[in-house]
């Protein structure tokens, strides 16, 4: 029987959206159901860092149900900086 | 350009404006957390105070000020400010330049690598606030921000080719300035300064 799927609650540049997650698939598999539900998909997901609510950036390649996440969890999903810092 | 900068619907970016707003509003305690607060909200500008609260007692670094006229047909301006006066930082007053880590292949200028052997990686540290000497107003140098996209150093990277990422969003751009200026904060810097105010006696001799 496939595992029970949970839902987190991922916030994409500010706004919100709830993704039912594998808890045995690593937590970036999560990263393209969240773009693409709030219509972020102009960038690939490896551009964009998933940080927990007090602002640490979480290691997406390990699996989902390693973090424990609660019920009332809520992720962050921001575009990276990208390039800058330069003035070409 | 039309009146007030404002060539867009003025209520098409009112009301990005506020969705800005009050998606900040909806998870302000999340935010407040980490030390981000909304200071002030007021069409088209916001005020953002950023602390950090990872230091006891918790500075507050500096303040944001968003102005999202003409949004998103041009992205926000962003500029650090005094968190209090909130007049913005010349470059030689900013508490921080937000000192991103870059690594790179290529060699100074004018040096060049004997035949067959291989660059080295080398890193080094940019600061994402540029400015053009110490009494300018410095600005953020990441696409999704008015002044990087206005510079012609960066007529090749439009607007138009992150409009639709979010490159401009109000929780994205707190997002850089606090992992780059905020969340490397580990201490205060103190200064001190012995001065000699006089001898000093040991035993008294009888």
């Amino acid at each position: 029987m496939p595992p029970k799927k949970i839902d987190i609650a991922v916030v994409v540049n500010g706004e919100p959206t709830e993704v039912a997650a594998n808890p045995k698939a690593p937590l970036k598999t999560v990263i393209p159901k969240a773009l693409e539900q709030t219509g972020n998909t102009g960038q690939p997901p490896e551009n964009w860092e998933l940080r927990d609510g007090n602002g640490t950036l979480l290691d997406t390649s390990k699996k989902t149900e390693t973090f424990g996440f609660s019920k009332e969890v809520r992720l962050f999903l921001n575009l990276k900086a990208g390039v800058g810092g330069g003035w070409a | 350009m039309g009146v007030n900068g404002q060539s867009a619907d003025p209520r098409v970016s009112r009301s990005k404006f506020e969705r800005e707003i009050d998606e900040f509003r909806r998870f302000a305690s999340d935010y407040a957390k980490r030390g981000w607060l909304l200071a002030e909200a007021d069409f088209p500008r916001a005020f953002v105070v950023m602390a950090a609260p990872q230091l006891k007692p918790p500075p507050i670094v500096t303040g944001v000020q968003f102005d999202y006229t003409d949004y998103d047909l041009r992205p926000p301006s962003v500029r650090l400010a005094d968190a209090f006066g909130r007049e913005p930082y010349k470059a030689s007053e900013l508490p921080t330049t937000l000192l991103r880590q870059t690594e790179s292949e290529a060699l100074p200028a004018g040096l060049a690598l004997p035949p067959g052997m291989l660059a080295q990686r080398m890193i080094q540290q940019q600061p994402l606030m540029q400015s053009y000497g110490p009494d300018e107003l410095p600005f953020l140098c990441i696409a999704g921000v008015r002044e990087y996209h206005e510079h012609p150093a960066h007529s090749g990277d439009r607007w138009e080719l992150h409009r639709r990422e979010g490159a401009g969003r109000l929780a994205r751009i707190l997002e850089i300035i606090d992992t780059y200026g905020i969340r490397p904060i580990n201490g205060y810097g103190v200064n001190l300064v012995p001065q000699v105010s006089g001898l000093t006696q040991g035993e008294v001799p009888a």
